[in-house]
């Protein structure tokens, strides 16, 4: 079997940036940051106001990778291991449904708690519903196609109840589980669902500073190619390892590896998207 | 993680537990060792009690370990209160039998020792129905190369109310401190009825070696790596930053404020960012709210939370709101 190949094209499906997750209406605080005059503080340049916007584009994405990945990162990594568990036990009895399920919630409702910031949750759940929904109508395997196999369709099941869960308001479908729990369905090894949970953020930031005209298309590939590569790269390397400590020992408070926010001037920003008199995105 | 015998010495140590007898606030524990300081002054408000919180120097030191436990009873209002900005001074390993060490997850190089003396203070409290917390110190400095971690838990009953304020400064800017401290770690978790609404987790590290090893191992262009940014350049301007928290019946009118005076902000394109911003946010449906603040200047954030908070005199009095944001 040439794995490699499988996960290589299961890694260009996820990459595609037409994938319906609808993530192009959220520039994560980028647009925010724009407005309230923080593009132009960075890196003084004698270059003139281009290059100040593109150094000013590269900090932003930097800062806001370094706080994603320490916040998000371990609710990808914890819910592709519970994915992960459930498939091991073959998707037997009913049982193994409802201690996943139950699981993934109790996750789900932690990075709720830890995301003190109504516009970055609304996105978000946004976004993670939508995963889960390209799952359900794209990904899974077609009942029509015959070789559906005993585990692929309790998988299919699985994600079917949660995302029902979801749009019936029992959980919030945070994006961070989602993806967690898609790239485990999907079989890609976690270390490329971190990796690629990074570098979509990254390219969505790219793709919101293009629209709003701080760089150009030709300057985000090359930033996306040169500049924000080792970023990515930097940041899976530290935060791959980084657990919730939820099923383990949450009362260890002061324990080192566990999510938290980086970046307290992002979460103003963030927040404070809705009140910009004039806006594109909608976070 | 990895410690000396710290655990068990009941040094810096504390634990308060008030209650309300026919409407003064009784304390059935008010004792602290050293080096906690615990100091309870009159009030005059029904209802209300007041506790200084300190440590003797004024300040804590590299492997310090203050542990709180704080017990606020029915009907009770109970102010917890600084006096001057909590200082952490740098680690200085091995000095006290109750130094806490802290394995630094990078490689330990020539100038980063792999063992940290880190400052730490926990905080455990519970909050009986009815009954009403105003965490309102002073910010936390912290100073060139210190290491600090805050734990603070709240256990809520249904019918309680918190008011938590948790800030911190840059340095000493005389000295030309400028976020130039090793670590802060604070973490303040709130649960209501065992439930948890909110896990508020700050982590602002130094330590930019370990993302720097990372980025030396992969193999891209150097050259045209973007310069890796400190702890400075990611909080500027600013050289302040607050989190406040409030969840309960008694903080419903403050909120209630404050949501109002945030629905008047609009905001158009800026050449340059403001000198203080902040921000509002939802908590558990609504039931709570976090503000974030940051500040040019640590004066103009505790003059705005004085403002923003006035709706708390009548809450806890007017003389006793006036002891908090001196």
């Amino acid at each position: 079997m040439d794995t490699d190949f499988d996960e290589t094209y299961i890694l260009l499906l996820l990459a595609d940036s037409n994938l319906p997750t609808g993530s192009f209406v959220a520039s994560s605080g980028f647009e925010s940051y724009g407005t309230h005059g923080f593009l132009s503080i960075s890196s003084a340049s004698s270059a003139g106001k281009g290059r100040a916007t593109i150094t000013g584009t590269v900090d932003f994405i930097q800062d806001s990778l370094h706080t994603y990945a320490r916040s998000a990162l371990p609710f990808v990594s914890d819910a592709y291991r519970i994915v992960d568990a459930f498939k091991d036990l073959k998707g037997k009895p009913e049982i193994e449904h409802d201690t996943t399920i139950k699981k993934l919630l109790e996750l789900d409702e932690l990075y709720e708690t830890m995301t003190l910031n109504h516009v970055a949750k609304r996105a978000s759940k946004a976004q993670g519903v939508a995963l889960l929904t390209l799952y359900a109508k794209g990904f899974a395997c077609p009942s029509g196609l015959g070789d559906e196999d005993h585990l692929s369709k309790s998988l299919a099941i699985l994600i079917d109840r949660l995302k029902l869960m979801v749009r019936g308001e029992e959980t919030h479908g945070h994006l961070p589980v989602c993806w967690g729990v898609l790239t485990g369905a999907l079989g890609i090894s976690l270390l490329r669902a971190q990796h690629l949970f990074l570098f979509l953020h990254a390219r969505s930031l790219l793709s919101s500073a293009v629209r709003l005209n701080t760089i150009g298309p030709y300057s985000s590939q090359q930033l996306l190619l040169h500049s924000v590569r080792p970023l990515v790269e930097a940041e899976v390397s530290q935060n791959k390892d980084i657990r919730t400590g939820i099923f383990v020992d949450m009362h260890h408070n002061d324990a080192d590896n566990r999510p938290a926010t980086t970046w307290p001037l992002g979460e103003i920003l963030a927040v404070r998207h809705d009140l910009q008199h004039s806006r594109i995105f909608n976070s | 993680m990895s410690s000396t015998a710290g655990e068990d010495i009941t040094v810096g140590t504390g634990h308060i537990s008030c209650d309300l007898h026919s409407s003064t606030v009784v304390f059935s524990k008010l004792s602290s060792s050293y080096p906690l300081k615990l100091l309870s002054p009159r009030v005059a408000e029904h209802g209300v009690a007041i506790v200084y919180v300190m440590s003797y120097g004024g300040g804590l030191v590299g492997g310090d370990c203050m542990q709180l436990i704080v017990e606020v009873g029915k009907e009770c209002k109970l102010l917890l209160l600084s006096q001057g900005s909590t200082k952490v001074f740098k680690t200085r390993a091995g000095n006290r039998a109750s130094t806490r060490f802290r394995r630094s997850s990078s490689q330990p190089t020539p100038s980063s020792p792999s063992l940290q003396a880190v400052t730490t203070q926990s905080m455990e409290v519970t909050i009986a129905p009815d009954s009403a917390l105003f965490l309102l110190p002073d910010p936390v400095t912290c100073f060139r190369s210190a290491s600090y971690t805050q734990v603070q838990t709240f256990h809520l009953a249904g019918s309680a109310s918190i008011v938590l304020l948790d800030w911190i400064t840059s340095g000493r800017r005389s000295m030309g401190e400028d976020w130039d401290f090793l670590r802060y770690y604070s973490v303040n978790e709130v649960f209501i009825e065992g439930r948890r609404v909110a896990r508020d987790v700050l982590l602002l590290d130094n330590s930019s070696l370990d993302t720097q090893t990372a980025s030396e191992s992969c193999s891209s262009n150097h050259t045209s790596r973007a310069p890796l940014r400190m702890l400075k350049d990611r909080l500027a301007p600013y050289s302040c930053y607050a989190m406040l928290l409030l969840y309960g019946p008694r903080t419903h009118d403050v909120v209630t404020d404050l949501q109002a005076k945030y629905r008047t902000i609009s905001i158009f394109k800026r050449a340059a960012p403001e000198r203080f911003l902040w921000s509002l946010t939802p908590v558990d449906d609504g039931k709570g709210a976090v503000v974030r603040a940051a500040g040019v200047d640590t004066e103009d954030v505790k003059n705005w939370f004085r403002e923003a908070l006035r709706g708390l005199e009548v809450v806890v009095g007017i003389d006793e709101y006036r002891k908090v944001f001196l």
